[in-house]
């Protein structure tokens, strides 16, 4: 018994899943309200039009509606079908079906009412239009069973508390209730249809605007509800009547956004064109989804972007991720609105055509993402170097040095004190210590320089003119301070070009000349010796090598005999 | 009384080096100087002057706590004694420091004698 049940049960909602099962019963039941109206005297055209509208509603959610991420939509049409006919068991003579259609009056239109505001995957996207869901049932259901209760009419079966004062309250209270839903109906789709785009644009606007047109009739039948209690029945004609456009609008959604995608044919051609844009821009003009995105799969499992930065998979419900796949692995996601989920056969023709263009662009997003990781780990590398750089010259400062100057002090006060016994022992001695601060200084500002820290390029670099034994000539200016690395890499660049300078040019003179232009600092060392330098692969400046492309500077040097040598520096500052 | 113009010159040493600011005591002491305390960092120097008004401060640039530079103008600003900055880097590690600072003059350590200080002070 219990297991039959269960079959019955299980078969019952297998006939409302499947949609097309549907059909038989709408129609049956359609024809049986159909019969009741006419039995009952009711207007032909109310009689039509609430068949048009319940047939309308099944027929629109069968032809539109029949993906797997629909099925909530598509349930709640179906029902508020159903429900539209119930409420007309009022017709009928049995005056227990005519409280059962009473009490159901409303809940075609809160079904309705959750279906727009949860379109396409039968989701609430927010709170507000949760609690407008949740009121609406509320008073559509809440309110008829209080009706119920307080009716006075005979044929109510429930009206244990009949009062006509009672009623007529409990009807205005419901008009105004529905006058205020049906406004927060509005703002909600008035908020909602200015942020689709793309593909949710196409299928979901035109259902939104016409959900949006259905209001002022059915505004003005709830006005009626509270003026009279009762309710024009015209007027709740007329607003049955425009209720067809919602089915219209869900079926010209689905068209629309049908026609918004290339064919699968067009598709191929337009993937293999090869042209300026990547294949991620090609896609989502195909799929006609500007918000798409293509992130290539590494082998570690990590996904970039085009240009190798990398991109995190989103996991919120407005993003719908798709793999794609060649040879039965991974290579590349599409990130894109969930709404092209809802025509499987594009992105399925997607996955066939994209295999071979999407493998070359995935090689070489991964080659552009090694790439980029292996320049940030140069950059870290320099800083590094430049931070322990740092910390010796500190160390050297605060240790070696101040013991050997307080060490030169005291030889000097021995050596005063000493009149005449050794004194030249001594103050040999002391000349000693100070060569050797005058050697740790030199050492200690080679590795770190003190000054440009402290004072910036500019002061670094006139300092590093005034030391060297021939005329150099600091020319421009660079304003603002550097970052630390742009400031480090030019001045340990001069120092090393002043260096050759001295050792090798046989120069009269030398220029230093600093500027700065859009994001760039130029750093041109010049002389008039005798040239013929070049960048040998064990040379000083070779050895700058890493520190300028971890900047992506650019290093040219010009030396042609005779004729002097010129280097020049272009790095990047940011600003 | 000519006792008072010719009172000696007091000062205080602020170094973090003890060993150093020993030396410097010696130094000063053997010219004549009295030294009123020494401190060993900015918040120390601070309050010894407040505390012993000294007419001169022997102060090192690098200071555990603050700068050597950022302690000269405070008492400046305090209309304090005569400030002499010491470091065992040269003036030219520092640029243009040492002269918006508002002390009197820079020594490099390995160069202080009792000759240079007064140079600075008198």
């Amino acid at each position: 018994m219990t297991s039959s049940t269960v079959v019955a049960s299980s078969h019952t909602r297998t006939a409302l899943r499947d949609p097309v099962l549907v059909l038989p019963f709408v129609v049956a039941a359609g024809l049986g309200i159909g019969w009741l109206g006419s039995d009952a005297k009711v207007s032909g055209t109310r009689v039509a039009v609430d068949l048009a509208l319940a047939w309308a509603l099944v027929g629109a959610s069968l032809l539109a509606l029949g993906r797997a991420r629909w099925r909530r939509s598509r349930f709640l049409l179906i029902a508020s079908a159903f429900a539209l006919l119930a409420a007309d068991l009022r017709w009928a003579r049995a005056d227990s079906l005519w409280t059962l259609g009473f009490l159901l009056e409303l809940l075609w239109l809160a079904l309705l009412v959750h279906f727009v505001l949860t379109f396409p995957d039968g989701r609430a996207r927010s709170n507000p239009a949760r609690v407008v869901i949740a009121g609406t049932y509320a008073a559509a259901l809440g309110g008829l069973v209080v009706g119920a209760l307080v009716d006075p009419r005979p044929r109510d079966v429930l009206g244990v508390a009949a009062s006509e004062r009672l009623t007529g309250a409990v009807d205005r209270t419901e008009g105004i209730l529905g006058i205020a839903i049906a406004v927060a109906v509005v703002l909600l789709v008035a908020r909602r249809l200015p942020l689709l785009q793309g593909a949710a644009r196409r299928a979901q606007a035109p259902l939104l605007a016409a959900a949006a047109l259905t209001v002022p009739t059915t505004l003005l039948w709830l006005v009626s509800v509270t003026v009279t209690g009762e309710g024009s029945p015209t007027l709740e004609t007329i607003a049955r009547g425009v209720g067809l456009l919602v089915p219209l609008g869900l079926v010209a959604g689905v068209t629309w956004s049908r026609m918004g995608r290339s064919e699968a044919s067009e598709l191929v051609v337009e993937l293999q064109t090869e042209g300026a844009a990547s294949l991620g821009e090609r896609l989502a003009r195909a799929l006609g989804d500007p918000t798409l995105e293509l992130a290539y799969r590494l082998d570690d499992g990590r996904y970039v972007d085009a240009t190798g930065q990398p991109v995190e998979l989103p996991q919120h419900p407005s993003r719908a991720v798709t793999p794609l796949t060649a040879r039965g692995e991974e290579v590349a996601a599409l990130v894109h609105d969930p709404a092209l989920l809802d025509e499987p056969a594009v992105v399925e023709s997607v996955r066939a055509t994209v295999g071979l263009v999407l493998e070359n662009e995935r090689l070489a997003a991964e080659v552009r993402s090694q790439l980029a990781e292996v320049r940030a780990s140069r950059a870290r590398i320099v800083a590094a170097t430049d931070a322990e750089r740092r910390r010796i010259e500190r160390n050297l400062h605060d240790g070696a040095q101040q013991r050997l100057v307080t060490l030169s002090i005291a030889l000097g006060l021995e050596a005063s004190r000493a009149h005449g016994a050794k004194p030249d022992v001594l103050s040999r001695a002391q000349d000693e210590v100070e060569e050797a601060i005058a050697e740790l200084r030199e050492l200690a500002r080679g590795i770190h320089p003190t000054l440009l820290r402290e004072e910036g390029l500019e002061a670094a670099v006139e300092a590093l003119a005034r030391r060297t034994p021939l005329p150099v000539i600091v020319e421009g200016s660079i304003g603002d301070r550097l970052p630390d690395a742009v400031e480090l890499a030019a001045y340990f660049l001069v120092s090393e070009a002043l260096t050759n300078v001295v050792k090798h040019a046989s120069a009269s003179e030398a220029t230093v000349r600093l500027a700065r232009e859009a994001g760039t600092l130029r750093v041109i060392v010049t002389d008039d010796g005798v040239g013929g330098a070049r960048l040998a692969a064990d040379s000083g400046l070779a050895g700058l090598r890493d520190r300028l492309e971890a900047l992506d500077a650019q290093l040219l040097v010009e030396s042609k005999p005779r004729h002097g040598t010129s280097i020049n520096a272009e790095i990047p500052c940011g600003s | 009384m000519c006792d008072d113009c010719d009172m000696a010159k007091r000062v205080l040493i602020v170094d973090d080096h003890e060993p150093f600011r020993t030396m410097a005591r010696s130094l000063l002491e053997g010219a004549g100087y009295v030294i009123s305390g020494e401190a060993a960092d900015a918040a120390e120097a601070l309050a010894a002057v407040v505390a012993d008004a000294p007419d001169a401060v022997l102060l090192d640039v690098q200071l555990p706590d603050r700068d050597g530079f950022s302690v000269a103008t405070a008492l400046m600003a305090m209309g304090g004694p005569a400030v002499v900055l010491i470091s065992s880097r040269e003036a030219e590690d520092y640029g243009r420091r040492i002269g918006a600072c508002g002390a009197r003059g820079f020594i490099p350590k390995s160069r202080l004698s009792a000759a240079a200080f007064a140079a600075l002070v008198e």
